[in-house]
């Protein structure tokens, strides 16, 4: 056995003398896979069974083999990042269409409405969460416009909140239809509205600070996470615009309901109930009326003028677009490629259509270098092994299961969002990660739909020799679906 | 685990070292987080041959979002914090538990004040660091990684168990209890550790045909990420048995209960993370280093009962957890020490809470202890120009104290420089 260190690295363009054909899709696993564990990647070429990189030499040794230069391949990576899993039928008919227009279908294609949530009518928005989050992942399960679902996930990560300080899940309700309908739209109207969403309002607190005695918390996060980043503004910036924003209070309520909250004790309180979904209100008598200096100029100033001035700084433009490349691209981008993207996205005054169709028409999205180098975040990974399965009912499984693997919809760790990529990887959470994939197996009901091809249309006939070998000795379709959905390569994007 | 996969994973995290960021998030990213430093230089192996052998535990307990350091040990005596707080500061100076003429505990936190009392508790006021970032994200990265510079990317605790555990093979030296993911504090290329959110759940359903076709599936694994998966996988099956054995050995000698009144419910089960830290450490599985994190500190609005309520989550776990360490006659090995990313603004906002401040004092508990109060608490009136209060000692006084005399650890080699260490330790660990 043959270990690798980085120096042979080194030497890695020899990699690119690797053979790179187009493979079969029906081509099954039917040649032994040989012991060599840790020595390069099995790869299914046409009608054989092909061993690559297997000289010290030629490669790290240890990476993935790159099928990149395949349309096919290309048409399931961009699959695989965009929407929430694809069968075979929907891959075949992407790759008719091909790469530039599936981009431009993924992009101008209005978001599918998610059905109307009964639950949001509750008084005070008092249920339980994870109605939410099963109405959430029901509609990732069966919607025809999945990439609006990883947008608003993306967004739900960047612009949070979480259920237990909104503390009303009507609230966090509307939050994630506003950016669904917004995922695609542009910063500043996404910022004009993240401002006065009450759920927002609720969790950084905007809704009780005043320009008297203002709070600072969504004037910190607003520039260190949402658009600058930590480095470019001051201390002073963070005070003085927390002055400037001030004035937001929650929605005015279509009425109020008298609830019982405590039947033992007689306990009821008032409750607010909104039959549309509304906006935070501004009240003039709480803002600050003084001229205030922010970000190098002197003036009055209010939210829209806030908004304006940090979509001014040439630092917003890089930070959100470098945050898109690290969630769709590759965790290190290069600099001068975030840089280039946050250009094109400033100079189209912060269109996320331009950015995103920039984003997955770059080179560098279907680069060697960015193959399989995104770990799917937990629901990802469980709503594309569903889908897989072909299986619309595992969304109470999946609502349940993400807490054990760090992904407890409308409840982030922190401001901050998720974090991504290793961070998704701990004995605690690869356990969950396997226990999902028995239980989402287990409850399929009807037959398991054949498995034959799973490699090739699930894992691109990439495969680590341990994972071929167990798919080439598995008894049956039920053992060749664990296999292919609890192996590490079905846990990369 | 055998011999060789440790080689092997050694080898192929040298690999790793090339291509992997740690992943802390968007602000981590923004923060500059930087590739992998050269840790592999360092004679990681040669160090572990003669690494710690002896008995010592050390539990860290973050509390995360910024702990207000006024609230916690309330100044009793200085008039000053009335005009500072003209909301929040009434109740809790008159409620306060008295630790002298000058200083009292908060009132929920009597469990704390009993072992006080015992002269089982230390606390270390004005704790912080230079120049102060009000960033969540980066004073907790500067905490972690004890380097106020952010050039560091592994944790404190990660360097030590890399440099001074031969945690290769035993992956519970090092353990997060209640987490998902690998607290910053912990994470070390050269560290294996196990992360256990609940021990409930914490199993391969399907049982030993699940786990061997498992461990089959992930062994060799290619890429960025291979290591890190195999070694998951390979800690969560050896860890699960380890449970096994010791659950049935363990009889929980004290209550716990995460069933407590708060304003906000908990991301975090405090109670239950102790309870399992108890079990590793009282049944002998060899952990050392342990984790946890009690969240809901980042207090902008309604401070008043959301901390005292979450004071007294803290006070009635870390109780249960002595008690039981105590029972187990376990307590003389084990130090239970908070921390947390910040104080906060010592002026109250409007909202009835505060906003991100600086220095703040840190509680060290249990038998090793020497009870008392060290450093020296703030000035309420002379601020700095943030309007925080300054910090009198250097959070890595602390840290030197607790892996020289504690652990019995090299400080040097693991901070980088030597710090003159806060004395509250009865005596340095015989090494």
């Amino acid at each position: 056995m043959s270990l690798n260190t980085a120096e042979d690295s080194k030497d890695s363009p020899a990699a690119a003398a690797a053979p790179r054909r187009g493979f079969t899709r029906r081509q099954a696993l039917a040649v032994a896979v040989t012991a060599g564990v840790g020595v390069g990647v099995v790869r299914l070429l046409g009608g054989s069974m092909q061993k690559v990189a297997g000289s010290p030499t030629a490669h790290s040794g240890t990476d993935w083999i790159s099928p990149l230069s395949s349309d096919s391949a290309r048409m399931m990576h961009l699959l695989r990042r965009t929407t929430l899993g694809y069968t075979q039928a929907q891959l075949e008919s992407a790759l008719s269409v091909g790469y530039s227009k599936t981009v431009d279908r993924l992009i101008e294609t209005k978001p599918e409405e998610p059905p109307a949530l009964a639950a949001a009518g509750t008084p005070g928005g008092r249920f339980a969460v994870n109605q939410l989050q099963q109405w959430w992942v029901g509609h990732m399960l069966t919607t025809s416009t999945p990439f609006a679902e990883r947008m608003t996930l993306f967004w739900h990560g960047h612009f949070t909140s979480d259920y237990r300080k909104a503390a009303d899940d009507t609230f966090m309700y509307w939050q994630n239809l506003t950016w669904r309908r917004m995922s695609m739209t542009d910063l500043r109207s996404m910022l004009m509205q993240v401002t006065p969403d009450p759920a927002m309002l609720r969790y950084l607190d905007l809704a009780t600070s005043t320009g008297q005695n203002p709070n600072e918390n969504y004037s910190r996060e607003l520039m260190e996470l949402f658009t600058m980043g930590p480095g470019n503004y001051t201390e002073d910036d963070v005070r003085e615009s927390a002055k400037a924003l001030a004035g937001w209070v929650l929605p005015r309520p279509d009425s109020i309901a008298t609830v019982v909250v405590d039947a033992a004790n007689n306990v009821t309180r008032k409750l607010p109930v909104y039959s549309t979904q509304k906006a935070g209100a501004f009240n003039q008598r709480r803002a600050f009326k003084g001229s205030v200096t922010y970000l190098g100029k002197t003036g009055s100033l209010d939210t829209q003028g806030v908004i304006d001035r940090i979509l001014a700084q040439p630092a917003t433009a890089a930070f959100i677009a470098g945050k898109v490349v690290q969630h769709f691209v590759t965790a290190q981008p290069a600099a001068s490629y975030v840089t280039s993207l946050g250009d094109a996205f400033r100079r189209s005054k912060y269109d996320m259509k331009t950015l995103m169709r920039a984003v997955l028409t770059s080179p560098e999205f279907v680069s060697d270098q960015s193959y399989r180098a995104l770990v799917k975040s937990p629901t990802e990974f469980m709503v594309h092994a569903s889908r897989a399965l072909g299986s619309t009912r595992l969304s109470k499984v999946i609502a349940a299961s993400g807490a054990g693997m760090g992904q407890s919809l409308f409840d982030p760790p922190d401001v901050s969002g998720w974090p991504n990529n290793d961070s998704w990887i701990s004995s605690s959470t690869a356990v969950e990660r396997v226990n999902f994939v028995t239980a989402a197996i287990a409850q399929q009901k009807s037959a398991l739909p054949a498995a034959t091809d799973a490699a090739h249309t699930h894992l691109d006939g990439v495969l680590g020799p341990q994972t071929a070998g167990l798919l080439n000795q598995a008894a049956d379709d039920r053992a060749r679906w664990f296999i292919t959905l609890a192996s590490p390569e079905f846990q990369l994007k | 685990m055998s011999k060789e996969i440790g080689i092997n994973q050694l080898k192929r995290r040298d690999f790793l070292k090339a291509g992997l960021v740690f992943g802390a998030g968007a602000a981590g990213l923004a923060a500059g987080y930087a590739a992998v430093p050269d840790a592999f230089a360092r004679a990681v192996y040669a160090a572990k041959k003669e690494g710690i052998t002896n008995d010592r535990v050390l539990v860290m307990i973050q509390l995360a979002g910024g702990n207000d350091g006024l609230r916690t040990v309330v100044p009793l005596s200085d008039p000053a914090i009335h005009d500072l707080r003209p909301k929040l500061a009434g109740p809790m100076v008159s409620q306060a538990l008295p630790l002298n003429n000058d200083f009292g505990l908060n009132h929920n936190l009597p469990g704390i004040k009993g072992l006080w009392d015992k002269g089982r508790v230390a606390i270390v006021q004005g704790v912080g660091y230079p120049n102060p970032t009000f960033s969540h994200f980066e004073s907790i990265r500067i905490w972690e990684t004890g380097d106020p510079t952010r050039r560091q990317v592994d944790g404190w605790l990660g360097r030590t168990l890399a440099t001074s555990y031969d945690s290769n093979g035993h992956p519970l030296t090092g353990c997060a209890c209640g987490a998902t993911d690998v607290p910053g504090a912990l994470r070390d290329l050269q560290a294996t550790l196990t992360v256990i959110q609940d021990q409930k759940t914490f199993g391969f359903t399907g049982g030993t045909e699940v786990e061997a076709a498992v461990g089959a599936l992930y062994k060799g694994t290619p890429g960025i990420y291979g290591a890190l998966f195999d070694t998951a996988i390979a800690t969560a099956t050896e860890t699960v048995a380890t449970l096994r054995t010791s659950a049935a050995a363990y009889q929980p000698m004290a209550d716990y209960s995460d069933k407590v009144k708060l304003v906000y419910s908990s991301k975090n089960q405090l109670a239950a993370a102790l309870q399992l830290a108890s079990e590793l450490i009282v049944t002998g599985t060899g952990v050392k280093l342990l984790h946890v994190t009690l969240g809901g500190f980042d207090t902008h609005y309604t401070e008043l009962n959301r901390h005292d309520d979450l004071m007294g989550y803290l006070d009635s776990a870390v109780g249960a957890f002595y008690q039981d360490l105590a029972a187990h006659g376990m307590s003389d090995r084990v130090l239970i020490a908070t921390w947390s990313e910040f104080g906060r603004r010592p002026k109250e906002n409007a909202s009835g809470g505060t906003d991100h401040g600086a220095a703040a004092p840190l509680l060290l508990i249990g038998d090793p202890v020497k009870g008392g109060l060290y450093g020296s608490a703030p000035s309420l009136t002379n601020l700095d120009p943030t309007g925080n209060l300054n910090y009198s000692v250097d959070f890595r006084s602390v840290y030197q104290e607790i892996l020289s005399g504690h652990l019995g650890a090299d400080a040097a080699q693991i901070l980088g420089a030597t710090y003159d260490s806060v004395p509250f330790l009865k005596a340095p660990v015989a090494v």
